[in-house]
């Protein structure tokens, strides 16, 4: 393999981490938030794809264009999620862990089902959009215009969200809500009205990463699955509920990913990835950089 | 207490006088119908539902066409018996495959399995279908490897990998001895029995017939990305591209090529995901000039009026021409009715048998075929295979020349 041909599999790892790191941002800040794993994250994901798709076909306007509007549905739906399905999971007295495993499982079945049958199994692909199929070249590496987009946005989106986390009320509730639950009702803050807000920002999250694949990805009742896999180990390896941990571990995880083409066949990339994991494990069993 | 329990019993007798009577009164014979209905390749089966009821419409109804069960409605052999399907989801996955194909054999008693697409899930039906003496007649799955366990009751109308692969090389032989350089291939093809028996097919011909492999790529099916993939295939730029994939990643593929500007100079595909209207509508731009194998080339019906009509019956119900697959699906369910039609039973031995002694000749079928008969392993092998090229929006036959309408467009990406 040629250097520039090295250089472009790094290239492309980082790209890719970085839009690993938007897929899973979400759920870390939900998992942090509340201790509640969403399965329907990718399904999230597939939604938020749709919707981009939808409304660029309605529209005739660019995803780039639509994407707060795609974010600002899933706010929605995230809020909605939580309130119409993960509130009461969590009234649970016993078994609480295993009944919001199975509340958000299966309102994964029931989210790709619907899906199915309104959006019907063919698969869908945007043909024209402003940065569909350009590609930057630097000197024989190839950069496609979709992925250095969706890496700006990743970057944008931890950046503001880093923002809100720290120099806003609602960012310093958050905060405290994820220290102490009980605590922050003592203080006034309305614990159902935060994890609403919670889910509809990690919802929202997954909103601008859906628009980012959307332009570069094809859209089928379950895209999620192939993304969520990514997600749960993403967050795992950077270390549950750790907002910037989820960047992070995505960069790790795209690199790997790419590294490991490079040594082993292409079908085994994935053994890479779960091998670091593993070894993560055995060192720092809460993740990189999580805080349990 | 002694007359209760008597008067009992006769009605008991009674009532399985009637149940007997009505199973032998053979007006309804249900046949099993195992696809992914949901998952990554829930529109084909979706696709190949409206095949199969298609195929009923011929069967069941009374049609003037040239093709086996098509005159008269219903079984003639069995007494003008309609045929009803029992659709199963296999999810793409072998292991839901053979527990479907259990409840479908034990609970609705079917007489026989018409499946499964992906190969890796045939491969378990069939063997549920073998120990229960059920025929498995193998519409669409194409891995050589199928008919090659000496099964008593695998039946497969189409090619498989092996025919189809060597007509690619046999149209490869035939461009290099009209001059044109062609050297190398890159194999490219996904992690299941499908791509790797069609990897290893692939492989042993390029070796037999002098074509350097540049790049031998296994992926993961269903990656979120090909990016490291398609590099590996651009690196080594062979040729010739030969990938073996599903819908899903033949998309993936197309586009990652795009953009890390790798052009192949030409591409041969092994159909499936390249058979799929839902890939053209995607990235059809980008395969302009791509040759795929196929069984079913709508040429035909030039010459053939038959397959005019089945396609408009199926594009009334699918909105979408017949293609690879959905045109193995209408032929196998109809050759099945054959078999039924002559065996004049539903019972296992003897439509196998029967479907052991088809001969129908390819002008009685949809497919540019030579004829439908079964060797020992169950493979048909008269199927004769075509390739065809995607033209504008449309394919053209272009191989063998008994079938072709145009020479082919060589190189695709000069």
């Amino acid at each position: 393999m040629t250097m520039q041909a090295l250089v472009q599999v790094l290239a492309s790892g980082l790209l890719t981490g970085l839009i690993y790191g938007l897929v899973a941002v979400g759920l870390s800040l939900i998992f942090g938030l509340m201790d509640v794993v969403n399965f329907a994250h990718g399904e999230f994901l597939m939604l938020a794809m749709y919707a981009t798709f939808g409304l660029v076909v309605v529209s005739g306007l660019d995803p780039i264009v639509l994407m707060p509007l795609v974010a600002a549905l899933m706010f929605v739906l995230g809020g909605t999620v939580y309130l119409g399905v993960v509130r009461f999971a969590m009234r649970a007295k016993a078994n609480q862990g295993m009944v919001q495993i199975f509340a958000t499982f299966g309102l994964a079945i029931l989210l790709q089902g619907v899906a199915q049958y309104l959006f019907t199994p063919d698969y869908r692909s945007l043909q024209v959009s402003w940065l569909g199929g350009k590609t930057l070249d630097l000197g024989g590496v190839y950069l496609p215009w979709p992925q250095v987009f969706g890496a700006l946005v990743s970057l944008a989106a931890f950046g503001g969200l880093f923002l809100l986390m720290t120099r806003t009320d609602f960012g310093r509730a958050l905060e405290a809500t994820r220290e102490d639950q009980g605590a922050v009702a003592l203080v006034g803050i309305d614990r159902n009205r935060i994890f609403a807000l919670g889910w509809g920002l990690g919802a929202a999250l997954i909103g601008l990463a859906g628009a980012v694949l959307t332009v570069f990805y094809y859209i089928h009742p379950g895209v999620g699955g192939a993304f969520a896999l990514i997600a749960y180990v993403t967050v795992a390896l950077g270390g549950f509920g750790s907002v910037f941990g989820a960047l992070a571990a995505g960069l790790i995880v795209g690199l790997v990913e790419a590294a490991t083409t490079l040594v082993l066949p292409p079908s085994l990339k994935s053994v890479g990835v779960y091998a670091l994991y593993l070894l993560v494990v055995l060192v720092r069993p809460q993740g990189l950089f999580g805080r349990l | 207490m002694l007359r209760r329990r008597e008067i009992l019993a006769a009605g008991a007798l009674a009532l399985a006088g009637l149940r007997s009577q009505r199973a032998t009164a053979a007006d309804e014979v249900v046949v099993g119908v195992l696809y992914a209905l949901s998952g990554a390749s829930a529109q084909n089966g979706v696709d190949a539902r409206r095949a199969f009821e298609t195929a009923l419409d011929v069967i069941n109804e009374s049609h003037d066409l040239d093709l086996p069960a098509a005159k008269g409605a219903g079984l003639e052999g069995l007494g003008g018996a309609k045929i009803r399907l029992v659709i199963a989801d296999h999810q793409g996955d072998p292991q839901k495959g053979r527990a479907e194909a259990e409840r479908l054999i034990t609970q609705d008693k079917v007489i026989a399995i018409v499946g499964a697409y992906q190969s890796s899930v045939s491969a378990t039906v069939s063997a549920v279908c073998e120990r229960y003496g059920v025929p498995f007649v193998c519409a669409d799955s194409s891995s050589p490897s199928l008919s090659r366990r000496n099964l008593k009751y695998f039946f497969r109308p189409a090619a498989n990998d092996e025919m189809f692969s060597a007509a690619m090389f046999d149209f490869m032989d035939g461009l290099r001895k009209q001059g044109k350089m062609i050297d190398s291939v890159s194999l490219f093809y996904e992690d299941t029995i499908y791509g790797i028996d069609s990897s290893n097919v692939q492989r042993k011909l390029a070796n037999e017939r002098g074509y350097k492999i540049a790049a031998d790529v296994k992926y993961k099916s269903n990656s979120p990305s090909l990016t490291a993939e398609v590099q590996a295939l651009k690196s080594a730029g062979a040729d010739v591209l030969l990938p073996t994939c599903y819908t899903n990643d033949a998309i993936l593929l197309t586009k990652t090529m795009g953009e890390l500007g790798y052009k192949p100079k030409a591409i041969i595909a092994q159909a499936a995901g390249f058979s799929e209207k839902s890939v053209y509508d995607a990235v059809g731009d980008k395969l302009q000039g791509l040759i795929s194998r196929a069984s079913f080339s709508l040429d035909l019906a030039a010459k053939r009026p038959s397959v005019g009509i089945v396609n408009a019956m199926y594009r009334k119900r699918a909105d979408r021409d017949l293609n690879d697959n959905t045109s193995r699906q209408f032929t196998a369910m109809l050759v099945l009715a054959d078999a039924l039609n002559r065996a004049g039973s539903t019972d296992g031995a003897k439509l196998r048998a029967a479907l052991a002694a088809t001969d129908i000749p390819g002008t009685r079928t949809i497919m540019p075929w030579k004829k439908v008969i079964f060797d020992a392993g169950g493979q048909n092998p008269d199927a004769t295979p075509v390739l065809i090229q995607y033209v504008g929006t449309t394919f053209v036959t272009v191989f063998p020349e008994s079938a072709a309408v145009a020479p082919a467009i060589w190189p695709m990406n000069a």
